[in-house]
């Protein structure tokens, strides 16, 4: 599966796009937003480099696997 | 870190396939699966000589309390529906978003009744004389619960501003005529695409000359001239930001946010403002749809019973919500996709690892949009052949007043839950320098907003509607 998968950051175990925990580390988000939001996509935070990204990114760092979505 | 994963639960768990599965897994498609469901079921029975009335139950306007009393007591059945009504409608759809609602029923409770309470104060008769605006004692009362006495974390699974705010604004389509739409949207889209433009330029030019990271520069940008805390966090992707770039954004955009639901009302109210053309004003200077939402239906409230305002209530939520939902944040994905090719072309070639794509403005679409404009037509077309006055007398009572009522209901739950939600100390500390690119910006941004709405295109507004 690893092997046929794309390498980009929504297959990569150092990037989150989970909603809670962006909701979580991003204080005010739920005041005037919501990671639960269209407008949001599937971005999410790369804890290697940290950096919030576009799930369709990608960088030689790529570790295959699932990080939390 | 590890408090905060340990805080995600099941939640992080879920995958981030996007296609098909966010029909299920985005607010923005549920509050289109509730606001039509309610407007579908509205015309049904309303087809069938029935009535959603009897749920969509809000209290009379009243000048005692022993009259207050009666009402309430008359009618306690139809609150207990109603609340249930809401209770299951967004439980259910909170548990399919992946929250965790063991306490959405208590913080439920507590945001009912509380905006219970608040619709009954706005009913008052004396409720202008005394500027008690439910929209502003909803936001005040919320900041003052969550800064001052403190809840428990866990009664925010009920307090989902977005969700209630798209919901509300679903349900808002079924009053406003397509035809509307159609009529005002262009200048809509002319004026909202001239002041955006502009703000984001000045906010732009104004944090690269202070040194800031063009990345964050283009945040704060997109963060005051589109759609608030959701442009900042969609630009903050699309650029691909530093992980403390959104977080700073958003602290901005809130507090101005804040005041200008405070500000913009009440120098509208000072100038004597007509109510559309405030409602233009509003939708061009506010930063996020919650709170323009607050401050329009303030300022609204104000038509007919402020000597010198004039123009309908509804004048100022068409006008706004056409600035606001049509003229800006619909091009949210536009933004995103231009800005992430500026990224990965010019700002860094070689990190970025991706090449944007055109299905980048759709993922990034505003869905509830799609619902807001549906309603719209559903409801037009539903009552196209009735005349004016039949249309007052039959459509108004049994179809699009109660949606109404329940419209109100949605917006009351969102005004108080950003209140709620809104805890200045746990902000990020902003910085002088993104403090004052986003200032600047906010400055052209209102007098521009300003000279548009009430000079350029004031007749436009002023006559929205008649």
């Amino acid at each position: 599966m690893a092997a046929s998968m794309p390498r980009q950051c929504r297959f990569c175990t150092h990037f989150c796009s989970d909603p809670a925990y962006l909701e979580a580390v991003f204080p005010g988000l739920t005041s005037l937003s919501s990671a639960y939001a269209s407008v949001r996509a599937e971005d999410g935070l790369c804890r290697r480099h940290d950096r919030y990204l576009s799930a369709r990114s990608g960088c030689e760092n790529f570790s295959p696997g699932r990080g939390k979505g | 870190m590890s408090k905060i994963e340990a805080e995600i639960g099941r939640g992080a768990a879920r995958t981030q396939s996007s296609g098909w599965s966010e029909l299920w897994r985005k607010e923005d498609w549920w509050a289109i699966w509730l606001g039509l469901g309610i407007v579908i079921v509205a015309y049904l029975l309303f087809a069938n000589g029935s009535s959603i009335k009897w749920l969509a139950v809000a209290p009379a306007k009243w000048s005692s309390l022993s009259q207050l009393g009666a009402d309430i007591a008359t009618n306690i059945d139809r609150y207990v529906a109603q609340f249930v009504f809401w209770l299951v409608v967004f439980g259910f759809a909170l548990t399919a978003l992946g929250h965790r609602t063991r306490a959405f029923v208590p913080s439920f409770v507590f945001l009912y009744l509380l905006s219970a309470l608040i619709f009954v104060i706005g009913q008052w008769d004396r409720a202008n004389y005394y500027d008690l605006e439910p929209p502003l004692v909803a936001l005040v009362l919320g900041l003052v619960i969550s800064n001052l006495l403190g809840l428990p974390r866990s009664l925010d699974v009920g307090f989902r501003v977005e969700f209630y705010i798209k919901t509300g604004i679903v349900l808002l389509g079924a009053t406003l005529p397509f035809t509307l739409i159609i009529w005002a949207g262009p200048i809509a889209i002319l004026q909202a695409s001239i002041v955006s433009i502009v703000t984001f330029f000045v906010i732009y030019w104004v944090s690269r000359s202070l040194d800031l990271d063009r990345r964050l520069a283009a945040t704060l940008g997109a963060g005051g001239a589109v759609c608030g805390v959701s442009a900042a966090i969609a630009i903050a992707g699309a650029v691909g930001a530093k992980k403390e770039h959104a977080p700073i954004a958003i602290s901005i955009v809130i507090f101005w946010a804040i005041v200008m639901i405070f500000v913009l009302p009440l120098v509208s109210r000072l100038l004597h403002l007509p109510s559309g053309v405030a409602g233009a004003w509003i939708g061009t200077s506010e930063f996020a749809d919650a709170a323009g939402f607050a401050a329009a239906d303030a300022y609204g409230r104000l038509a007919g019973n402020v000597p010198g305002i004039t123009g309908t209530a509804d004048q100022t939520m068409f006008a706004f919500t056409l600035m606001k939902v049509v003229g800006r944040d619909i091009w949210i994905g536009i933004w995103a996709f231009v800005l992430a090719i500026v990224a990965t072309t010019r700002w860094e070639p070689a990190e970025s690892g991706r090449k944007p794509e055109a299905a980048e403005i759709w993922r990034r679409f505003p869905k509830f949009v799609i619902g807001f404009v549906l309603a719209s037509v559903i409801i037009t077309l539903a009552t196209r052949d009735y005349s004016l006055a039949d249309f007052n007398k039959q459509v108004n009572p049994t179809l699009v007043g109660p949606i109404k009522d329940l419209r109100t209901w949605a917006f009351i739950f969102c005004f108080l839950s950003i209140g709620l939600t809104t805890r200045f100390m746990e902000l990020a500390r902003a910085g002088t320098k993104p403090f004052l690119a986003f200032t600047s910006g906010a400055a052209v941004n209102i007098v521009l907003g300003f000279v548009l709405s009430t000079i350029v295109f004031a007749a436009h507004w002023e006559n929205l509607a008649h």
